[in-house]
C-alpha cells in the first residue's frame, strides 16, 4: 500500500481533532453554563467533531497515486533547521543583550549560513543597517527598547 | 453618496496619504518582484508598520502595496519569466515570450495600460457597488452574519482547486481552532492555553499571517534551494520601445474593457480572486479570438498579454466589496487587511461607511490614486526597481527574515512570539510539503472570533434551536448558497470524470492551490 500526503494529512489531522476535542472537554464551565444553548465548549466540540468527519474523509478519498507520495528529498532541511535555530537564538539574544547587538548577530550569522562569507560584506550589510534601525526606533519613533538583561546585572540597573 | 465621496477625497489627498500611496506603491512593487513573495507576504510585511499610523492611512498604504505587488508580480513575469505570485503566472505565459522577442518594453506598458484600467473601472463599479451593498447589508441579524461568513470559508474551500477542496476544508478547521486559543469573550473562561500566562490573550493575528506567509514563504525558497538560483541579469537596452501603436491599441481595448468587469465580477465573489479571476479572463478571451489569432496565444499575443493583467487588477479592486460592505475578506490579502482593521478597533462591515466614512472611502478614493500612481511613476522606473533585484539571495533574505520577526517583536515587546513564530514556521512547513493551503487557515482564524460571537447570539435568541438557519428567508438563502458553492466542485469532477477528460489548456488548478490573490 502506498501511503501518499494525503494519508499522512489525514493522520495528523485526525490525531489534532481527537487532542483538541479531549482538551475541549476539559474546558472549565461556570457553574449552570450545562443548561445554556451555548457555553465555552461548544464551538471547539462542534470543529472537533468536525475535523475528524473531515480528516476521515481525506483518508478515504486519498488517491493511491505514486506521483502523490511525499518525497523529502531535494530539500535543504539542514540549512533551515540552523536559521530558524538562529530565530530563536536571535529571541534569547534580544532579551540577554538587547536589540542592536542581537540584530548585528542576526544579520551576520543569516549572511553566514547563506553563503555570504566576505567579511566586509558581513559588516557592512549588518552594523549600519542595524544602527540605522536602532536609530529610528529610539530616536525618532521614541520606541523605549529595553537594555540586554546582561548589562542590567553587570551596571545593577 | 456624494458627501461620502468629498469625505474621502479630503482624507485621500492628505499629503501624507498621498505619500502612503506612493510608498505603498513602490513598496509593493519591490517586494511583488521577488518570486515567492506575493501580495500576501507583501502586505503582511506592512502591518507592523500600519499600526504606528490612523486606520486610513494605515488601509490605503496597505491597498498601495496590494496593488504594487500585483504590478510587481507581473513585470517578473514578464523579464524573468518567474511570477512572483499565483495572480501573475498567466501573464508569463505571453509575456515572457514577448520579452524574448525582444519586445519587454511593449509588454511591459501593456501590462501597466492593462493593470491601470482595470483597476480604475473596477474602482469605478466599486464607488457604486460598494454602498449599495452596505445599504442593504444594514438589515443583516447576526443570523444571517453567521451564515455569511459559513458562506465565506466555504467559498475559499470551494475555489482551491481540484483535489483540494477537503484539504482546504481541514485547514479552515485548523483556523478556527487556533482561533480558540485563548480567553472566550463569552464566558471569560480560558481555553487551550495549558496554564501559559502568554497564551491567555490568545495567538496574535498578526504572528500568524507572518510566520505562514512571509517568514514560510521565505524559508520555502531555501528549503527548494531557490536562493541559490542567480536571477538572469535584466539587459536595459534590450526593453526596447515602450510605445503601442494605433492599430495594437485597437486591437486589445475591446479586450481590457471584457476582461476588467469579468474580473471584477470574479474578484467579487468570496475566495475568489485575483488568480482564478486572470486564468478564466485568460480562458475566455482564448475562446472568443479568432482561429489565426487563437495561434499566437501562448508566443506573445497581446491580447493573451492583455487579458489577465486586466482581470487581476480589477479583481484585487472586486474583492474589495465583500470586506468593506459585509466585513468578509474575498482573498487571503484581503483577509490580512481585515485582520489590521479589527486590530484598530474597526469593525468592517455594513456599518463601516456609516461610522467610519472617512475609511470606507478614502479607500476606494486612493485606488484611483494609487493606479495612477502605477502607471506614471513606476512604468517609467521599471528598470531601475528591477535593478533591486540584483542585491544577492544571502544578504536579502536575512533582510526579509529579520523584518518579519521584529515586525512581530515590535508589537508585542515580548520574545515569546519569536519562539511561536518558528514553531509555527516548521508547522507551515510540513503542511505545506503535504500541500496543504495556507490561505483557508488564516480565513478560517480571523473570522472564528466573529463566527462565535454571531453564533452565540443567534442560539441565544432562538433559545438553543438552530432552526435560526432557515426561519429568515435571507439566512436561508445564503445558506443555500453556501451549500451549493460547497457542492458544485466535487458534482462537477464526478461529471467530468464521467464525460471524459476533455482537452484544456493548462487550467486554474495548477497554480491556485495557494488561494493567493
Amino acid at each position: 500500500m502506498t501511503i501518499t500526503k494525503d494519508h499522512i494529512g489525514g493522520l495528523v489531522f485526525l490525531g489534532l481533532s481527537v487532542a483538541y476535542g479531549y482538551y475541549a472537554g476539559q474546558i472549565p464551565l461556570l457553574p449552570g453554563d450545562e443548561f445554556e444553548p451555548f457555553h465555552a465548549q461548544t464551538v471547539p466540540n462542534a470543529l472537533a467533531l468536525l475535523g475528524s468527519l473531515l480528516s476521515v474523509a481525506l483518508l478515504l478519498s486519498a488517491t493511491r497515486s505514486p506521483g502523490n507520495k511525499l518525497s523529502l528529498r531535494g530539500y535543504d532541511f539542514p540549512l533551515v533547521s540552523k536559521l530558524l535555530l538562529l530565530v530563536v537564538l536571535f529571541a534569547l539574544a534580544l532579551e540577554w543583550v538587547g536589540f542592536l547587538l542581537a540584530t548585528i548577530f542576526f544579520l551576520i550569522g543569516g549572511y553566514w549560513l547563506l553563503g555570504e562569507r566576505r567579511i566586509k560584506t558581513l559588516l557592512v550589510a549588518s552594523v549600519p543597517f542595524a544602527v540605522g534601525i536602532w536609530f529610528v526606533l529610539t530616536q525618532l519613533l521614541d520606541i523605549y527598547l529595553a537594555p540586554g538583561q546582561l548589562f542590567s546585572q553587570i551596571t545593577g540597573g | 453618496m456624494l458627501d461620502g465621496i468629498m469625505t474621502g477625497l479630503t482624507t485621500a489627498v492628505m499629503p501624507f496619504n498621498l505619500l502612503m500611496v506612493v510608498v505603498g506603491c513602490f513598496a509593493g512593487t519591490f517586494i511583488g518582484m521577488l518570486p515567492g513573495l506575493g501580495p500576501i507576504s507583501a502586505v503582511a510585511l506592512m502591518i507592523p508598520i500600519t499600526y504606528g499610523l490612523d486606520p486610513s492611512s494605515g488601509i490605503i498604504l496597505m491597498a498601495g502595496v496590494y496593488y504594487g505587488a500585483v504590478f510587481g508580480g507581473s513585470t517578473s513575469s514578464i523579464l524573468i519569466n518567474a511570477p512572483g505570485c499565483a495572480s501573475t503566472v498567466v501573464t508569463s505565459f505571453d509575456g515572457y515570450p514577448l520579452a524574448q522577442q525582444k519586445q519587454a518594453g511593449k509588454a511591459l506598458a501593456l501590462a501597466a495600460y492593462s493593470s491601470f484600467t482595470g483597476g480604475t473601472i473596477g474602482a469605478i463599479v466599486l464607488l457604486f457597488a460598494a454602498p449599495a451593498l452596505a445599504s442593504v447589508s444594514l438589515s443583516f441579524q447576526s443570523s444571517d452574519y453567521f451564515a455569511l461568513m459559513i458562506l465565506g470559508l466555504t467559498a475559499v474551500a470551494a475555489f482551491s482547486g481540484k483535489g483540494q477542496v477537503i484539504k482546504a476544508l481541514i485547514m479552515t478547521v485548523f483556523g478556527l481552532m487556533i482561533a480558540t486559543v485563548g480567553t472566550d469573550v463569552t464566558s471569560g473562561t480560558t481555553r487551550f492555553t495549558f496554564g501559559s500566562v502568554d497564551l491567555i490573550d490568545g495567538i496574535s493575528f498578526l504572528l500568524l499571517a507572518m510566520a505562514t506567509f512571509a517568514l514560510t514563504e521565505v524559508v520555502m525558497t531555501i528549503l527548494k534551494g531557490q536562493h541559490k538560483e542567480e536571477e538572469e541579469q535584466i539587459d536595459m537596452s534590450q526593453l526596447g520601445s515602450m510605445k503601442l501603436s494605433k492599430e495594437e491599441i485597437k486591437q486589445v481595448a475591446p479586450t481590457i474593457g471584457r476582461s476588467s468587469v469579468f474580473g471584477f465580477l470574479v474578484g467579487i465573489l468570496p475566495g475568489a480572486g485575483a488568480t482564478i479571476a486572470s486564468f478564466l479572463a485568460y480562458g475566455l478571451e482564448r475562446n472568443l479570438a479568432s482561429a489565426k489569432e487563437k495561434l499566437k496565444f501562448g508566443k506573445g499575443s497581446l491580447r493573451g498579454l492583455a487579458a489577465p493583467e486586466s482581470a487581476n487588477n480589477a479583481a484585487s479592486t472586486g474583492s474589495f466589496v465583500p470586506l468593506l460592505t459585509l466585513g468578509i475578506p474575498g482573498s487571503g490579502t484581503t483577509a490580512i487587511m481585515l485582520g489590521a482593521l479589527i486590530a484598530y478597533g474597526i469593525q468592517p462591515g455594513p456599518r463601516l461607511f456609516l461610522d467610519n466614512p472617512d475609511v470606507f472611502w478614502s479607500v476606494i478614493i486612493s485606488m484611483y490614486f494609487g493606479n495612477l500612481v502605477l502607471l506614471i511613476l513606476n512604468l517609467p522606473l521599471i528598470p531601475y526597481i528591477s535593478r533591486l533585484l540584483v542585491i544577492p539571495r544571502p544578504i536579502l533574505i536575512p533582510l526579509i527574515l529579520f523584518f518579519s520577526i521584529t515586525g512581530v517583536y515590535l508589537v508585542s515587546f515580548n520574545t515569546f512570539d519569536i519562539h511561536m513564530m518558528a514553531l509555527i514556521t516548521v508547522i507551515a512547513i510540513f503542511l505545506k510539503l503535504l500541500e496543504f493551503p495556507m490561505a483557508p487557515m488564516l480565513l478560517g482564524f480571523i473570522l472564528g472570533g466573529l463566527m462565535e460571537n454571531n453564533l452565540s447570539r443567534a442560539l441565544t435568541i432562538s433559545d438553543g434551536s438552530f432552526a435560526f438557519l432557515w426561519e429568515r428567508p435571507l439566512t436561508l438563502s445564503i445558506v443555500v448558497v453556501a451549500v451549493v458553492v460547497l457542492l458544485l466542485p466535487p458534482l462537477i469532477d464526478l461529471y467530468r470524470s464521467k464525460k471524459k477528460p476533455s482537452t484544456e489548456v493548462r487550467g486554474p488548478e495548477t497554480a491556485i492551490t495557494e488561494g493567493e490573490g
